[in-house]
């Protein structure tokens, strides 16, 4: 009996390793969720959270050379609303940020983009947790397509993933060299897409009745928590109905005493040129996200406190990842960075 | 809850365990509970309680006044009523379209206008197999092979033992009662010999009838878009399909119960390699084909009916023939209730039950003549080729009487063996054609090569599995090829298997009996 304890054990063993192995291969391709995990426990100093908007306009590896403190993204594309709240709380296993950013564009979205892809890339992306069961019950349950028996199918991912074997594992392994510490810096987000300017309105348009109960579960679960979050409307096109939903979501915000910034309405933050900043209408280039960073996070830096780690050996990943951004900037674009943050 | 489901792996893991670590007298209790829940899974309502309790409370009752008044006329009477309660409920449940459908041909047919709405009407999972199970405990008990049990619950545990509910094997109580109420102490060779089997049937499943499904669901669904050959491609991979989901299957539901430590009748044999289609039906299904040899086929036979009918063909055409016409009505009597049994709908009962009969027929009445041919032209019945020919003969009278079993309706089985026979050359010399053939098969070819290194295996297993039992070759092997194979085996279904999100499973062929 005991031989066969043993045996059953060992057994058990080699095909959890090999289960580890095939999974780490067979996975969706690393993003800024996965990398989030990678810092050191209790490293960062701001985790900044939302959709695809983090991830192109925060370069989080300048605003480090420029002030020394770490901010951590948790960002996937087109992200729900609904899962900001269990990313704050994954944040909050992990780390101890003295403040976290919260965008709140896509709180505008009609329910709709509540798609599996946009659910799954964030979700997949988290730790096996309760928190993360939790995240994907509450975003399904805005599903009325997707039956509870279907759930399984996302609480254990390899379950979809199984049949990735037929595409290329190879950033599985390699891991994406496209992320810097969470910023996404790629050939496409250097190209320069004309715009035309959006000027804010300050009209009103209701948010609709799920987002808004979506929002107020947010903001009670700040509360609660004591958390330091700032909320914030990036720069970019929008239409005048998202405008005016975003305004209503502002004004929720600070009937709650939330801080919220708008960068659209900032009187001290005209930089951004809409024909040259953006390499599609919702989204910065390499040049606009630059203007972004260098303002915000001078502006995190003056209004928080957040500490100087640019002397310390244990953060100089951050050096390292901003040394790697600059390189592949110059050979992207044929330019040192440097001349583009003196212009 | 489908048996590949992570649902139901789960479901059984939770269960074993409990099951080994309660006080042994428990045990049959375990299983029960989880029978219950298993029965109820998909649809608890009212409804659905009571068609358990209509079959359970009399089937119970009337076996014990079966048992009390066993070698009695008032005995027949009970077993005629319990029959008549379990099959009322089977009908109503199951098989009110098949009678609504003939009403509307026949109205039809003599220009009636009023129609019959289909009615479709939840019925509780398996009820096929447990009508069946319930009706044979009632005839053992009548004919004195077992005892009626005492123990109500006891008797809900055999109506309802959960491995067996979805896709069978058929079970008989006198085989089952130790079984199911002993105490059974964990078994480690148990626990590997069932888990391989789960393994196995799950590689049949997922890797093999999975992709089958898709070629053929593909080819089926769009006729028009396939020429001859990929529509008898379709018709000849079809078998295989229903073998490997069925089959498959039954491993899963075997292996569930070896590690429990309840064997179970086996229910094929190596079909494929049955040189006549009697002989086939024979491996196939088995314990379908011995409740209906049990219960059916020989109480026909030696019912009044056929033994007068015997008595008068013997005066006209002498006593070998009547015998068989006997027999023959026996036959065509049997296979119409196989059919009947697969589903309310013309397409079972030609499919898998009068083209059965008729092919079993006609080999048997030309068998002599063939005989004597082979003998006339000195043809050697016994060499390779000619075995090799009887199989595939067998193969694609079979296939052929799938066509009628597959299809939606009796128009579209017409419409699939039209297809094969509207043979067009042209459209084997069209590259485009090819192409756009290729593209609409349901698979690309990283799963198609996937499919035949997967055929290659089970053929290979197949092969092996003539000459002896395959998990105990297994075993016997040192630990590292041992544990390669099964690793082999588990990443195979893991990695190449067509399950979760992404995949729309063919729902499992048998499960729907």
């Amino acid at each position: 009996m005991k031989k066969n304890i043993i045996k059953s054990i060992v057994f058990i063993f080699i095909f959890c390793a090999i289960l580890f192995i095939i999974t780490k291969i067979l996975w969706l391709p690393p993003n800024a969720i996965s990398y989030f995990y990678k810092e050191k426990e209790n490293s960062l100093d701001v985790v900044y959270v939302g959709s695809s908007n983090v991830l192109a306009h925060f370069n989080t590896t300048l605003a480090y050379n420029l002030y020394g403190y770490t901010t951590g993204i948790l960002s996937s594309n087109a992200q729900p609303f609904a899962l900001i709240k269990y990313l704050l709380k994954e944040a909050e296993k992990y780390q101890n940020p003295n403040l976290y950013i919260v965008d709140i564009t896509k709180i505008t979205d009609d329910i709709d983009y509540f798609s599996t892809e946009n659910i799954r890339e964030c979700v997949d992306s988290m730790k096996f947790s309760r928190n993360r069961i939790e995240a994907i019950n509450e975003a399904l349950s805005y599903r009325k397509d997707v039956s509870k028996n279907e759930y399984i199918n996302y609480y254990f991912s390899f379950l979809m993933y199984h049949n990735r074997w037929k595409y290329n594992p190879k950033t599985n392994i390699v891991g994406n060299k496209n992320f810097y510490k969470g910023y996404w810096f790629t050939k496409e987000t250097c190209e320069v897409v004309p715009q035309n300017t959006y000027t804010w309105k300050k009209d009103l348009v209701p948010l609709q009745e799920d987002n808004k109960k979506i929002l107020i579960s947010l903001i009670n679960y700040i509360n609660q928590n004591n958390l330091k979050v700032l909320f914030v409307v990036p720069i970019r096109c929008y239409d005048e109905e998202r405008n005016g939903r975003l305004n209503d979501a502002i004004r929720i915000l600070q009937e709650n005493e939330l801080n919220v910034i708008n960068f659209n309405t900032l009187n001290d933050f005209d930089d951004i040129d809409f024909s040259r900043d953006l390499y599609n209408e919702a989204h910065l280039n390499v040049y606009g996200a630059t203007k972004y960073t260098l303002y915000f996070a001078k502006y995190l830096k003056e209004n928080y406190e957040l500490e100087d780690h640019r002397n310390d050996e244990n953060y100089s990943s951050w050096n390292k990842e901003y040394e790697r951004f600059k390189e592949n900037f110059k050979k992207m674009v044929n330019k040192n960075y440097e001349e583009l943050l003196q212009k | 809850m489908v048996l590949t489901s992570f649902v139901f792996l789960i479901f059984c893991v939770i269960t074993i365990f409990i099951y080994y670590i309660v006080p042994k007298k428990l045990q049959w209790c375990i299983l029960l509970i989880s029978s219950i829940i298993f029965l109820f899974w998909n649809n608890f309502s009212i409804s659905t309680v009571i068609q358990a309790l209509i079959v359970l409370i009399p089937t119970y009752i009337l076996g014990r006044l079966i048992d009390k008044n066993y070698n009695t006329e008032k005995a027949k009477k009970f077993l005629i009523l319990g029959i008549l309660i379990i099959l009322a409920q089977l009908i109503y449940l199951k098989y009110t379209n098949l009678f609504l459908t003939t009403a509307n041909h026949i109205f039809n047919l003599f220009n009636i206008e009023y129609k019959f709405n289909l009615i479709y009407r939840n019925s509780l999972i398996g009820i096929s197999y447990y009508s069946l199970i319930m009706i044979s405990y009632l005839v053992d008990i009548y004919r004195g092979t077992c005892k009626a049990q005492k123990n109500i619950l006891k008797c809900a545990l055999f109506m309802s033992y959960f491995p067996i509910l979805t896709s069978g094997p058929f079970v008989r109580y006198d085989n089952m009662e130790n079984q199911l109420y002993e105490k059974h102490k964990f078994n480690y060779k148990n626990l590997c010999n069932g888990l391989i089997r789960i393994l196995w049937g799950m590689f049949k499943i997922l890797v093999i009838s999975e992709r089958l499904g898709m070629i053929v669901n593909s080819i089926y669904g769009n006729l028009n878009e396939f020429n001859f050959i990929f529509i008898f491609m379709a018709a000849i991979l079809f078998p295989i399909q229903l073998y490997t989901n069925f089959s498959g299957s039954i491993d899963v539901i075997m292996g569930t119960s070896e590690i429990i430590g309840i064997k179970l009748p086996e229910n094929f044999s190596l079909p494929f390699f049955s040189r006549t289609l009697a002989e086939f039906w024979r491996n196939w299904h088995i314990t379908l084909g011995a409740w209906l040899r049990d219960y059916i086929f020989y109480p026909l036979q030696k019912s009044n009916v056929m033994q007068n009918l015997n008595k008068k063909c013997k005066n006209i055409f002498g006593k070998k023939i009547a015998r068989k016409i006997s027999m023959y009505l026996s036959m065509i009597i049997m296979w119409t209730l196989i059919g009947i049994w697969h589903g309310g709908a013309y397409t079972y009962i030609i499919g898998s039950g009068l083209l059965q009969f008729l092919f079993i027929f006609l080999e048997d009445i030309l068998g002599p003549t063939s005989k004597k041919i082979n003998n006339k032209l000195g043809i050697n019945t016994e060499v390779f080729s000619y075995k090799l020919y009887q199989v595939i003969r067998t193969y694609l009278l079979f296939s052929f009487a799938m066509i009628f079993f597959k299809a939606n309706s009796v128009t579209n089985a017409i419409d699939i063996i039209r297809g094969i026979f509207t043979i067009s050359f042209s459209s084997l010399f069209s590259k485009e054609r090819i192409y756009a053939m290729i593209n609409n098969i349901g698979l690309d070819m990283f799963d198609f090569i996937i499919l035949v290194v997967a055929l290659i295996v089970l053929f290979g297993i197949q092969l092996l599995a003539r000459k002896g039992k395959i998990r105990e070759k297994l075993f016997n092997q040192n630990i590292v090829f041992r544990w390669v194979v099964i690793y082999t085996l588990i990443f195979g279904v893991i990695i190449f298997g067509c399950y979760g999100a992404g995949y729309n499973p063919t729902a499992f062929i048998y499960r729907q009996f």
